[in-house]
């Protein structure tokens, strides 16, 4: 199962030679699968994306979250899911749906870069939330690859957690666009 | 003086609970936090609360289980409960009715949707 349909400038869908479905992670999306033919894969500037793995379920799911939290000013009315403290939910909720347990997760993370010099540095920000986050909830890093001043792709195999992080040109993790607004209705109140 | 609104908020991730009782002790609420349903079940045997928000994925027990543990009581019989949780079908929300849930509430949540909603169940 995969949590929301793809619309990228990224390459989605069958990926020539390799038999493998590659599905593109945009920011403020979370994908997860436990197909072995499909790859997850996005790029990365100052984005965070979280890897998840369940090695017994054979289940993974991926994250891409452009800001860590939302600010003591948020405006309440402009719930946001590029959010990582509501993509980390998310991926770990869709990943239980699909036959995860949480005890078993293992993570990787990766991005988190900061591109500019002398811009606020969102990347370090966004690698020290998923730390932090993934030490609250229990669960393992098995490896990290955050920070830096370059753009990375990243290709997870959801149901074998292989993944390979490449560094990029910095223009192509800029020209990533980011997802719609969520199509999830946040915050939607029903009293039965 | 009145007494603020007690609400027992009931979820697995911590950035979530903190996330919960910064949006609700801004707003006046005294707010107690259990880590999953045991747990609420647990801090309930001997206290008291006004409203319970709970989440459904959560270990050892879910919050679907929470609530039907409550309302085969008579003490929690009429407790407002509200479901705060990242699912949305009808399936889930229809299951959530039939074990006596007051209310469903999507994530990520709207603070200020989230206590009008625990206004409305407290008056």
């Amino acid at each position: 199962m995969i949590a929301t349909a793809p619309s990228s400038d990224l390459p989605s869908g069958p990926f020539p030679g390799s038999g493998m479905n590659r599905i593109t992670v945009l920011q403020g999306q979370a994908r997860v699968s436990g197909r072995v033919d499909d790859e997850l894969t996005t790029i990365l500037g100052s984005c965070v994306a979280t890897c998840l793995f369940d090695p017994v379920a054979k289940i993974g799911g991926m994250n891409h979250f452009l800001l860590p939290e939302p600010p003591d000013s948020h405006d309440p009315a402009k719930v946001d899911v590029h959010y990582g403290v509501y993509l980390m939910e998310i991926l770990i909720n869709d990943m239980l749906r699909l036959g995860a347990s949480k005890s078993q997760l293992k993570a990787h993370l990766y991005g988190g870069a900061n591109l500019r010099a002398g811009m606020a540095p969102i990347g370090t920000a966004n690698a020290r939330f998923a730390r932090a986050f993934l030490d609250q909830e229990h669960i393992p890093v098995m490896r990290e690859d955050l920070g830096g001043n370059c753009a990375r792709r990243i290709e997870f195999r959801p149901a074998t957690g292989k993944v390979r992080c490449r560094v990029v040109e910095n223009r192509l993790a800029s020209e990533t666009t980011p997802a719609p607004r969520p199509t999830r209705s946040g915050g939607d109140v029903e009293l039965f | 003086m009145l007494q603020p609104i007690r609400i027992l908020t009931v979820d697995d991730s911590a950035s979530m609970r903190a996330l919960l009782r910064h949006a609700l002790t801004g707003q006046g609420f005294d707010v107690v936090q259990a880590e999953d349903g045991m747990a609420a079940l647990e801090w309930l045997a001997g206290n008291e609360v006004d409203v319970v928000i709970t989440d459904i994925n959560m270990p050892r027990l879910d919050g679907f289980g929470l609530i039907e543990q409550l309302r085969c009581g008579t003490r929690h019989r009429d407790r407002p409960i509200l479901v705060l949780s990242t699912e949305s079908s009808d399936e889930k929300k229809l299951r959530a009715r039939a074990a006596g849930a007051t209310g469903w509430i999507v994530k990520p949540f709207d603070p200020e949707k989230l206590v009008a909603a625990v206004r409305r169940v407290t008056h």
